[in-house]
């Protein structure tokens, strides 16, 4: 049998992998591929503290199924922005983006 | 070589490449937990465990560090699908099934479609930023904190329960039936802004021009 | 287990409405409707929801163990209509003549609103996040709203990339908080940190660390602020007015909500942590709004720094400090949706550069404005017989009770040091000529935008004079956590 621990620092690596992405990457995409990867830690976190130890209401669980459909909405938002952004100004590098002082 | 193998043009390399890379991978990390199994140091669970966990945590390097965004959107199918595995390890068969849709399915195409529709063709290689170590640094920071706190922690000895999916249904219809109801209308929103921003608004920009 | 559903009519009602523009938006042509009726429908939703409110004041009931209707949710769900409501009056004209999508645009207003109420109200984790996410959502995508304007889909972009960041850390501490408690729910998890048998230290300093910095991040607390000004100065003007009140009140009731109650027991932890964002914030987002140029950016800063104010509360925990900030907080958000009804009633009639030289010798050409704008910013910095200055006096006076002078003496140091960019604006007003005439010299004010505005200026001056009821209201709403 796996222990919660094993769970926990392949999340935790998870995290911290997507956290990099986010700071290093310019390109709106891999940043949103980033975000991804952070949620998807949560997700493992959630569900193996569910079932480790919630085990009368299980929110864990339920808890990890919102957060696989806010984060595929967000996708789907961040991505219509990014289109229209590339649209306006042919990149989607977030510090080519210079209307604004970033 | 790869040049020869007769395939798309757009494709042959990623596919080829990857899969050879990921095939060396695999069986490099195959074999030896094969052998720690043969030793006698883990399980076949733990082997399953080991093999996916260490292709999600590949697949998640190779989609932060990779230069090509191709590359790296399709390295991210790893860790989302391996999380399907993660679930499933887990007992949680219907969030497996939902991961897999959602993000196997949905998400992955999702942001092929925005790399088709974005200037990818003319120059995949991405350039990142130059507050890269920085970056490196603080993650490498945080992941020694979490792994401190999680190794220090005494964690009490339990076993994973299944979750049946009626008990699932059950309890998202009755007892969170408010944010059930509001996720619904967070999808429209979602919804709204895709079409807002993605559709495009040809007779608009010249009416406002002479503002 | 009966649920009484009416409890909830008030973001019913606000849905409703919400779903009713919507339908009329896209069966527009079919039905032959204008776009006056939508913001008609809107001031209508929300004057429902506010009275409604009203009338369910004195409730303390729990729908499905996850959403709980007291008088703290009555107090917010009156504060975030009547926002909505008086910010809708104020800026009909200007989204009319800005925003091409009006119908969306009103949609997204009142689905915000529903957000902020819901994380206020929900007692449970899964709850309080979907609700944070829809007023996340609805901003992200209201702040794209100006279809042809570059700089609002780069603010939106942004937003949402540094938003979903935000998110992900926030939900990467509730998962913490969660496996340290091993429940999401506010009564369970109390109970286990109060009793402290069985909860997991390590993850749960892990998850307040985490929790706070996403919450920071959603507060432009500020490390985490600096998607604050561009998405201010990005956004269309009173989607702006609607990130520094309502989007703010709602996380502060959050905040109400979380710290007050599950997490009351852990108080130690915290503590150091809220500490150091509260100065952190006061200090830098005063001094930073010191340079700046543009008055979207500036206000932004300014309400990075009255956050900072707003945080202090947390620091010595009372009920006498929480009902002091929440007094605070209305009397910050009347005045800051004062300023900015203004400032969209001045952009309506010219052209929007955002400069703070756009109001060189407003005091010729319309007095009025002029006079509400002063009395904002006058407000903001704290001088006597407006709301600001009473609603912090009580703030301080409570903190300083609590034992934390040093922190209260920062404050007051740099609330003064903000009086010196907001004197900035009102010296563009009241002493330069505008030589330039880059401002429409004579124009009336509809009547609409006189009720907005002359209703909010007559609030702040009441609750400077006499905020008593007010207060008590806040006292009443307070005691529900303790």
């Amino acid at each position: 049998m796996i222990p919660l621990e094993n769970f926990l620092i392949l999340s935790s690596i998870l995290f911290c992998i997507g956290f990099y992405g986010v700071l290093s990457r310019k390109n709106a995409i891999l940043i949103l591929i980033s975000v991804e990867l952070m949620l998807a830690a949560v997700g493992i976190n959630f569900v193996a503290f569910s079932s480790f130890y919630d085990t009368e209401r299980y929110s864990g669980h339920i808890f990890a199924l919102f957060v696989v459909a806010i984060a595929a909405a967000e996708v789907g938002l961040a991505l219509g922005i990014i289109i229209r952004l590339f649209r306006e100004r042919k990149t989607i590098n977030i510090d080519e983006a210079n209307e604004l002082k970033w | 070589m790869l040049s020869k193998v007769p395939l798309p043009q757009q494709f042959d390399r990623l596919i080829v490449t990857g899969g050879i890379v990921t095939s060396v991978f695999v069986i490099l990390i195959l074999t030896i937990l094969l052998i720690l199994k043969f030793v006698g140091f883990i399980s076949y669970t733990e082997v399953f465990f080991w093999l996916i966990s260490s292709g999600m945590i590949i697949g998640a390097l190779a989609s932060v560090f990779l230069k090509n965004i191709v590359h790296a959107v399709f390295s991210l199918l790893a860790p989302l699908l391996g999380i399907v595995a993660i679930y499933l390890f887990l007992g949680s068969e219907f969030l497996a099934l939902a991961q897999l849709l959602i993000y196997g399915g949905g998400v992955v195409i999702l942001l092929l479609f925005a790399l088709m529709m974005t200037d990818v063709q003319d120059n995949p290689v991405v350039i990142d930023g130059s507050q890269k170590p920085v970056g490196f640094i603080i993650a490498v920071l945080i992941g020694f904190v979490l792994l401190y706190s999680i190794f220090t922690a005494d964690i009490e000895i339990a076993t994973p329960s299944s979750l049946s999916l009626a008990d699932l249904g059950s309890n998202i219809f009755t007892q969170f039936l408010i944010p059930f109801l509001l996720l619904g209308i967070l999808l429209d929103i979602a919804l709204t802004g895709a079409l807002l921003n993605g559709k495009k608004h040809k007779n608009l920009q010249s009416s406002d021009s002479d503002e | 287990m009966m649920n009484n559903y009416f409890l909830i009519l008030p973001e019913i009602s606000l849905l409703l409405t919400g779903m009713l523009i919507l339908f009329l938006d896209a069966f527009s042509k079919e039905l032959g409707v204008g776009r006056k009726i939508f913001p008609m429908l809107a001031i209508i939703g929300s004057l429902l929801s506010a009275l409604l409110s009203f009338l369910l004041i004195g409730n303390n009931e729990t729908l499905f163990d996850i959403y709980k209707v007291d008088d703290l949710t009555a107090y917010f769900r009156i504060l975030l209509s009547l926002i909505l409501c008086f910010l809708v009056i104020g800026s009909h004209e200007y989204n009319d003549k800005k925003i091409t999508h009006i119908g969306e645009y009103y949609f997204l207003l009142l689905t915000a609103t529903v957000g902020g109420i819901v994380m206020v109200a929900g007692v449970e984790l899964i709850t309080m996040y979907v609700g944070l996410e829809l007023l996340s959502f609805s901003l992200y995508v209201a702040s794209s709203s100006l279809i042809n304007d570059k700089q609002s889909g780069e603010a939106s972009l942004k937003y949402v990339l540094i938003g979903g960041v935000g998110s992900a850390i926030l939900l990467f501490g509730l998962s913490m908080i969660y496996g340290s408690a091993q429940s999401t729910f506010y009564n369970d998890i109390a109970i286990n940190f109060l009793n402290g048998d069985f909860f997991n230290l390590e993850f749960l300093l892990v998850g307040l660390i985490f929790l706070i910095a996403g919450l920071g991040f959603k507060l432009s607390a500020v490390p985490f602020h600096m998607w604050a000004p561009d998405v201010y100065q990005g956004a269309p003007t009173p989607v702006t007015a609607f990130l520094s009140t309502s989007s703010k009140a709602a996380v502060i009731g959050l905040l109400f909500r979380l710290l007050g109650g599950p997490l009351l027991g852990v108080i130690e932890y915290w503590q150091p942590l809220i500490i150091l964002l509260s100065v952190l914030t006061m200090i830098i987002g005063n001094l930073i709004a010191i340079q700046q140029k543009n008055i979207k950016r500036m206000l932004a800063y300014s309400s990075v720094g009255q956050i900072g104010y707003l945080l202090m509360a947390f620091v010595g925990l009372s009920s006498y400090t929480l009902s002091a900030a929440l007094f605070h907080l209305s009397g910050y958000l009347a005045t800051n949706l004062l300023i900015f009804i203004a400032i969209i009633i001045f952009y309506t009639k010219n052209k929007e550069n955002s400069l703070i030289n756009d109001f060189k010798g407003l005091a010729n050409n319309q007095p009025f404005l002029a006079l509400i704008i002063s009395a904002g910013l006058f407000s903001l910095a704290g001088m006597p017989l407006l709301a600001g200055f009473f609603t912090k006096f009580i703030l301080f006076q409570a903190i300083v009770q609590n034992g934390f002078l040093w922190i209260v003496v920062i404050a007051v140091t740099m609330s003064t040091i903000s009086l010196y960019y907001y004197l900035q604006i009102i010296k563009q007003m009241y002493l330069f000529e505008d030589n330039d005439n880059n401002c429409v010299s004579k124009w009336n004010l509809t009547p609409s935008q006189y009720i907005a505005s002359s209703l909010l200026f007559l609030l702040v001056i009441f609750i400077g004079i006499y905020g008593t009821p007010f207060y008590s209201f806040a006292e009443q709403s307070i005691m529900v956590l303790f």
